[in-house]
């Protein structure tokens, strides 16, 4: 086949768009079967990471949030806030990126409170969250433009907590700073 | 540049990469979908119903093509698959960055939507397109009948 005879260039272009075809098929029928197997298979229609959370937060035994709640922004604290926050230990600073990058590294004494497993990393910190709703909780995730902090401090309030906040520069702009890190391998 | 991409040495070099990539690219999404279809959402084009068929069907398509490429077998289409995908990916992107989205590329894996992140995988994307582009080229046009 060459490309002075336009005709079976074509034909040889169809036929390699047959066999692509057939990969693509081949994959969809490996895709949604390996899907069958995970612990968690992932639904045919898909939920915002938002409707996730706010799935959980009512299977933890939140009330479904009004349209104000929905609407409330958290505030939020400064990098040099938070550094007076964390180093004269004002509350309970929380990290809401997947438990993999915390064990990474994280702000010192921060937990983990993963978004996307927030029902477990809740249950873990159970004791020391509960122990007082009212007390100051900061929450960060990656960067600025990251929503995982957000989502769990949203969830934080539809479960009870009234003084949470967030820290928008998140891990990116704590570590920009070259400011303390700790690690939890 | 002509006489590089018409050097066998470098053509199979090329098409080890490209195929190492894709069946990297692939595995590693195959192991978060739900990551996955987040990425996806962030790029507005696809309705909900869909966006988790195609988190759960194109890793393994990547890896498909990637390991067809690695193989020889099939180079061709194979070439031809990995020109057609990239070029999907390249206008599903462009689309969004046009639009002025905050989109997370997704190529390998998850991250955060991005203002600026986008525009690397533009680029890296760009250059796959070309690489798999002179692959294909390189499997129709026999050495012989080009300029």
């Amino acid at each position: 086949m060459t490309a002075k005879n336009p005709h079976s260039l074509l034909k040889g272009i169809g036929n390699d768009f047959v066999v692509f075809w057939i990969m693509a098929t081949g994959a969809v029928c490996i895709g949604l079967l390996v899907n069958q197997f995970r612990d968690q298979p992932l639904a045919l229609t898909y939920q915002t990471k938002a409707e996730r959370m706010s799935e959980t937060v009512e299977r933890m035994g939140a009330q479904a949030p009004t349209a104000a709640e929905v609407a409330t922004k958290s505030d939020h604290l400064s990098l040099q806030e938070l550094r007076i926050f964390v180093e004269s230990k004002q509350g309970v600073v929380l990290d809401a990126r997947p438990n993999v990058f915390f064990r990474l590294g994280h702000i010192p004494g921060a937990l983990s409170l993963p978004r996307n497993d927030f029902e477990n990393g809740y249950a873990v910190l159970r004791k020391v969250l509960e122990v007082d709703k009212n007390q100051a909780i900061v929450v960060y995730c990656s960067e600025d433009d990251c929503d995982d902090s957000e989502l769990a401090a949203q969830a934080l309030r539809r479960l009870g907590y009234t003084n949470v906040r967030l820290f928008k520069g998140g891990w990116a702009a704590w570590v920009d700073k070259d400011l303390p890190q700790e690690m939890a391998l | 540049m002509k006489r590089l991409l018409n050097n066998c040495r470098f053509l199979l070099a090329i098409r080890l990469v490209l195929g190492g990539v894709f069946v990297y690219a692939g595995a590693v999404k195959i192991a978060a979908p739900q990551v996955f279809a987040d990425s996806i959402a962030t790029y507005q084009f696809a309705p909900a119903a869909l966006i988790n068929l195609i988190a759960l069907s194109l890793p393994p398509l990547e890896v498909l093509m990637g390991l067809v490429l690695l193989s020889g077998f099939k180079k061709r289409a194979a070439n031809f698959s990995i020109l057609l995908l990239m070029s999907m990916f390249l206008i599903f992107l462009a689309q969004a960055l046009l639009r002025g989205l905050n989109v997370d590329c997704g190529c390998f894996g998850g991250g955060e939507p991005s203002k600026w992140k986008p525009w690397i995988s533009l680029g890296r994307d760009i250059l796959i397109w070309i690489a798999a582009f002179a692959l294909y080229r390189d499997a129709i046009i026999p050495p012989e009948s080009r300029d």
